[in-house]
């Protein structure tokens, strides 16, 4: 998320007007995003459906006592506060990452702590610019190199050791670990998101939100508990819209 | 293990034993799913790059140099990563860590979903409250979440490929805005609700940020740049071990 503010405009131009040479090479282009479209598509497709397969098994065949009411209200309350993100997220990737690539970077994840800086370092390395062929095609390798060492060091330390470990830790150390996850997972995420996106401005506002919110208006209206969070995201990008700076944007780029 | 598992969940999910509901098999095997398909993928791609590379003005052995950087690249991120996850096993367990935390999501959403997703049902993530029923619905929160991602990212490349990048370019200055203000409102927001809880919650959260703040501080010098993909890894570490200390000081009847 940290490259929100990559000027997009830019690359648009350089993707479209990139170079038309023989007609056997355009071929041979051609079929490589009809490959890395329609293969893409399909293994992204087959990952969607078999990441949701798990979860749905779990409510509803293992004989936990869970209505679909409950999960609809899960599901709007999540949608609520990360729906932006969801369209705004691949938009803001797809100039740096290229069409074909599109489809590995939402799958593997982590997109801007691991794969972005492996796609530019190979970019980099071989000299080739974000946006034209062959940065998508250094982009292109450099997602597959990077998703094979994250899959076996995710295999290895994680699925073997780590179920290992935890088989052993005592229940105790278990049960406070589960008990302050979050504030200890959101400590750091929220002083990484202000130092990433650096806008002062919306960090104050969604502070001010944020404590207003949880400090005065749950108190008074604590059924609105499951939604605050929602609530917190649509006040923060409202008042950052309105109070935001109205100078020419042309500064955005950076 | 299928044995304890059905006997654990036949209670109708009401406990709080998340491991052995997490720990199904029919997970297992949905992690392995999205594993393979990445492989899958990875191998297409890479077979398809390899036929069309000369024809993107690229060499063979610069596609082999972008693999291998991108792989090299990786090493350091996918370790941070591995770190987080293993610290959300006891949360989440093993499959679902994998396939959210490890692939397609982030330590950052997926925490957050799953802790909006379980104040739905007017329970805590990791507390007393926290059944196997809450965690098959925060699961399935965080997965619908994540394909809510790649189905965006199905639905919008090939628009953005056909037509540029005119969603970017609708209003920049509402893309300056918009997606800051709804990832800082999310997390301040989810951070801002840890604080009632106890006061060891609010020193998890703030040895976490302060420990994510050192990281990124002493990251700008070049020599220590990897401290900036540890941060969170190390920051989540460090509030776990202070909120552990906290918690056996404070309630030794408990």
């Amino acid at each position: 998320m940290s490259q929100t503010t990559i000027s997009t405009s830019a690359t648009a131009s350089t993707r479209t007007s990139t170079t038309a040479p023989a007609a056997g090479t355009e071929q041979e282009l051609a079929e490589f995003d009809r490959t890395t479209s329609r293969w893409g598509r399909l293994t992204m497709l087959a990952g969607l459906l078999i990441s949701l397969a798990g979860p749905i098994y779990l409510v509803f065949f293992t004989g936990l006592e869970i209505s679909a009411g409950q999960l609809w209200t899960a599901f709007a309350a999540v949608a609520a506060v990360f729906a932006v993100i969801w369209v705004v997220e691949p938009a803001t990737y797809f100039p740096i990452l290229g069409p074909a690539a599109m489809y590995q970077a939402f799958m593997i994840g982590n997109i801007s702590s691991k794969l972005l800086p492996a796609a530019l370092v190979a970019q980099n390395r071989i000299g080739a610019k974000p946006g034209t062929r062959r940065g998508d095609f250094a982009a292109v390798a450099a997602i597959c190199g990077a998703a094979a060492v994250h899959l076996v060091s995710l295999a290895i330390f994680v699925g073997f050791l780590g179920t290992w470990l935890i088989s052993i830790i005592p229940a105790g150390l278990i049960d406070v670990a589960r008990l302050y996850i979050l504030p200890a997972v959101m400590g750091a995420v929220i002083v990484q998101s202000i130092v990433t996106i650096k806008q002062p401005r919306v960090t104050i506002i969604a502070a001010a939100v944020a404590v207003l919110i949880q400090f005065v208006v749950l108190p008074v209206a604590p059924g609105i508990a499951f939604v605050t969070t929602g609530i917190a995201v649509a006040a923060t990008i409202l008042a950052s819209w309105l109070a935001r700076d109205r100078k020419p944007v042309a500064a955005a780029a950076d | 293990m299928p044995a304890i598992v059905s006997q654990a969940v036949a209670a109708g999910g009401g406990s709080t034993d998340i491991l052995a509901a997490a720990n199904n098999p029919v997970l297992w095997a949905c992690a392995a799913g999205v594993f393979a398909v990445i492989i899958l993928q990875s191998v297409i791609y890479m077979k398809a790059a390899r036929k069309a590379a000369p024809a993107a003005g690229m060499t063979p052995s610069e596609l082999k140099v972008s693999f291998r950087s991108g792989a090299v690249a990786a090493i350091g991120p996918s370790l941070a990563v591995v770190m987080v996850a293993i610290a959300l096993l006891a949360v989440f367990g093993t499959p679902a860590v994998l396939s959210r935390i490890g692939l397609i999501g982030s330590a950052a959403y997926d925490a957050g979903s799953a802790s909006i997703a379980a104040k739905t049902s007017g329970a805590e993530l990791g507390g007393p409250t926290y059944t196997q029923n809450i965690f098959a619905i925060a699961f399935f929160a965080m997965s619908i979440g994540g394909a809510m991602w790649m189905l965006s990212t199905l639905i919008l490349t090939p628009l953005m490929k056909r037509g540029g990048t005119k969603l970017a370019k609708v209003n920049p200055a509402a893309m300056s805005i918009v997606p800051g203000a709804a990832l800082l409102g999310a997390f301040m927001a989810l951070g801002a609700a840890e604080v009632p809880k106890s006061s060891i919650h609010v020193l998890a959260l703030g040895t976490s940020a302060a420990v994510m703040g050192v990281c990124i501080f002493l990251g700008k010098r070049p020599k220590l740049s990897w401290l900036r993909e540890w941060g969170l890894g190390f920051a989540i570490v460090a509030a776990l071990a202070v909120a552990f200390m906290a918690h056996t000081a404070g309630a030794p009847a408990a």
